[in-house]
């Protein structure tokens, strides 16, 4: 165990130190800084600022307000002149102003100088105005009032429904599982270059009069994973913190709730995938002469783990149909499918049974298969091993 | 006697149709220097790997301190070998700490015996240079150094000069003697015969996957005095019955007989001869490439 941890942590530094790492980390991280920015900014909003208003039409409770109000800060007036005065200094950065008539004429203005305050604020200032208007009316009334329509869309057949609100939860396992195929990719990825590169450095001998195969291609895959989780991790912590601003100065992301039993789901199907795809690298970078063509066929062999990706239109359709049912079942692709039809269907447990079985076996058979070939294949220095031999291998 | 450090028991190895080992046996002992020698493709490599447990045999027993080889014992083992490599993009400290560690040193004390070694093989300035931006004699010393620095009881070194100066041939020299001393067990691939003769004790010689010589290297000498003769005179002395080789070197020819052919026979070829005057006709003692040549000629026919 101490040799594998010391290979995984030998792997794990010499990656992380590299510049193409911090680049493609420090990338990633800035363009989502970036994208965040720029969303924050669209929606309109403004981190700081009191909003004033000027309430001619004497509608507006208090109480109300103060409810609808969490955490904003509104600024009442009966001077206009001192309100506008405030706007035109900077001390408020939006004024409304509640028509006289308002209860005929549903007039009501907004001033402001550059930017137009959040969705937020509007929606608050907007439901406090309701709130005060429906004060005298019975509860249940109120509510339903306040609470608007609730539309379900639900499919014929009875299953998994969605509402307006829950569109994000609709969309959120489809791009989780995205992410998480992703760290796969990337991380068996990285094995290949290592393989790869320890045949080109012409190391394996050395090292297997020191570990066991074993040993060196477990050391190497947990060092890599950890690699991946890093680069994930770094991204997810600007990603939370983006969701954080969200959701303290907009109400985008105010209907997502988290799905753990789907989180954990991914755990499981994450394991079995991430071994196989990396038994199936360890082979090609075994068995390939150099990187580059081992990086060829790998892209082809990605191909077979994004396929799901390709019927997007179907399970949005007919998520329960015969093809993704196919690919559910099938090793390479059914850890994305089962991420995807997570949310537009109640997958039957039988198949989410059977594709785990699907994926775990594969994976077991693949991680033999590549010890053998890793064997065979490692000493074969700068040319590619025969089909025969590899056959021959795996036997 | 003591134990065997290393004991091969007829290792037969194929690859595919081609057999690679055909029945190779031998022992090596602690505080000797082992000559393991061969023609290129004659299998000395594939019987290092199958020694070290980087290949299995198909038939045979290997024996490494006294039993098989086992994750424990491979702490216990140094190898360079013929195919060298280091990772070329890091740092030469960082590389030889790392393969130290795995061989189960602490990283303090991984850390201390690199080096020790780096000053001893002048390349602690290049410390923290990366591989790749080391020449090739610093990088064969590089590898020595990753061999060694575990001081490991059994050495296997496979052309262990190749890429060195003659000061660092020699620096070389004397580190594998000074282990040697030390009762250590050492097995040396090489195709310099000089080499050969001025370091080992023993010798094995392996061609097409068969020991064709295996004994002590004085006692092999003896065995082919009969068999090697130096003449000096005029006239050509190639293509003589019996004799395998034949070469001339500072004015001295020097004849290699095959192992049935007598001098005698080989004299009296010569004195019916009239386009050849001899000056001086003597037995040699022949060298070791003499008879490593000689040797596998001989098979070849």
């Amino acid at each position: 165990m101490r040799t594998l941890l010391l290979i995984a942590q030998s792997e794990y530094l010499d990656r992380i130190r590299r510049r193409s790492f911090l680049l493609a980390t420090g990338g990633v991280a800035l363009i989502l800084i970036l994208v965040g920015v720029f969303g924050l900014w669209a929606s309109g909003s403004r981190v700081s600022g009191a909003v004033g208003y000027v309430d001619r039409a004497g509608l507006l409770k208090p109480d109300a307000l103060a409810q609808a109000a969490e955490g904003l800060e509104f600024r009442s007036y009966d001077d206009e002149a001192a309100a506008l005065a405030d706007l035109e200094a900077g001390r408020i950065q939006a004024l409304y102003f509640i028509a006289a008539d308002y209860l005929l004429s549903g007039r009501m203005t907004l001033l402001y100088w550059d930017k137009k305050p959040s969705n937020r604020i509007q929606a608050a200032f907007t439901e406090a105005l309701r709130a005060s208007l429906l004060a005298d009316a019975p509860p249940s009334v109120r509510r339903r009032l306040l609470d608007g329509f609730h539309v379900v869309m639900r499919a014929s057949e009875g299953e998994r429904e969605a509402s307006e609100e829950d569109i994000l939860n609709f969309i959120l396992p489809f791009v989780v599982g995205g992410f998480f195929t992703f760290v796969v990719m990337m991380a068996s990825g990285y094995l290949l270059q290592a393989v790869t590169t320890e045949k080109e450095n012409r190391m394996v001998e050395v090292l297997f009069t020191s570990v066991s195969a074993f040993q060196f291609i477990g050391g190497k895959a947990l060092g890599l994973i950890a690699v991946a989780f890093t680069q994930l991790g770094v991204w997810l912590a600007i990603l939370a913190a983006l969701v954080f601003v969200f959701l303290r100065f907009t109400d985008f992301l105010a209907g997502v709730r988290p799905s753990w039993d789907f989180f954990a789901l991914l755990l499981l199907y994450f394991i079995p995938t991430y071994a196989l795809l990396s038994a199936i690298m360890i082979i090609l970078g075994s068995v390939m002469a150099d990187l580059q063509q081992s990086q060829q066929i790998a892209g082809m062999v990605n191909l077979l783990f994004v396929l799901p990706f390709f019927f997007t239109v179907l399970l949005f359709t007919d998520p329960n149909s015969p093809i993704l049912v196919a690919l559910t079942l099938f090793p390479t692709t059914a850890f994305i499918t089962v991420a995807m039809r997570w949310g537009v269907t109640d997958i039957p447990a039988w198949q989410l049974v059977a594709a785990w079985f699907s994926v775990s076996g594969a994976a077991l058979l693949g991680i033999y298969l590549a010890a053998r070939v890793f064997r065979a294949g490692m000493l074969h220095y700068g040319r590619n091993v025969s089909f025969a031999r590899l056959l021959k291998a795996g036997r | 006697m003591q134990t065997p450090t290393v004991v091969l028991k007829n290792i037969r190895k194929w690859f595919g149709s081609l057999q690679a080992v055909a029945g190779v046996s031998f022992e090596v002992h602690p505080g000797e220097i082992f000559g393991l020698l061969g023609p290129n493709g004659a299998g000395k490599t594939t019987t290092i790997r199958i020694m070290l447990d980087i290949f299995r045999p198909d038939e045979g027993e290997v024996r490494v301190f006294g039993g098989p080889m086992t994750e424990a014992k491979k702490g216990r083992v140094g190898y360079l070998p013929e195919e060298r490599g280091l990772y070329r993009d890091q740092k030469l400290e960082t590389v030889l700490v790392y393969l130290a560690r795995l061989k189960g040193l602490s990283a303090d004390e991984a850390r201390a015996s690199v080096h020790a070694w780096l000053e001893r093989l002048d390349l602690f300035e290049h410390r923290h240079k990366k591989i790749q931006d080391l020449s090739r004699g610093m990088q064969q010393k590089a590898q020595l150094i990753a061999t060694l620095a575990h001081d490991p009881d059994l050495i296997v070194v496979d052309e262990p000069f190749s890429g060195l100066d003659p000061v660092n041939t020699r620096l070389v020299k004397r580190i594998i003697e000074e282990q040697r001393q030390a009762g250590k067990t050492i097995i040396m691939s090489t195709h310099q015969m000089h080499q050969v003769e001025a370091m080992c004790n023993r010798i094995v010689l392996i061609n097409h996957g068969r020991v064709v010589l295996y004994g002590d290297v004085e006692e092999i000498k003896r065995r082919h005095s009969a068999h090697a003769i130096e003449i000096e005179g005029r006239g050509d002395f190639h293509d003589l019955p019996g004799v395998l080789e034949t070469r001339r070197q500072d004015g001295v020819w020097h004849l290699s007989l095959a192992a049935e052919t007598d001098p005698q026979t080989v004299w009296r070829a010569l004195a019916g001869r009239d386009d050849v005057k001899i000056e001086r006709f003597e037995l040699a003692e022949p060298s070791l490439e003499d008879i490593f040549v000689a040797t596998v000629q001989q098979m070849e026919a």
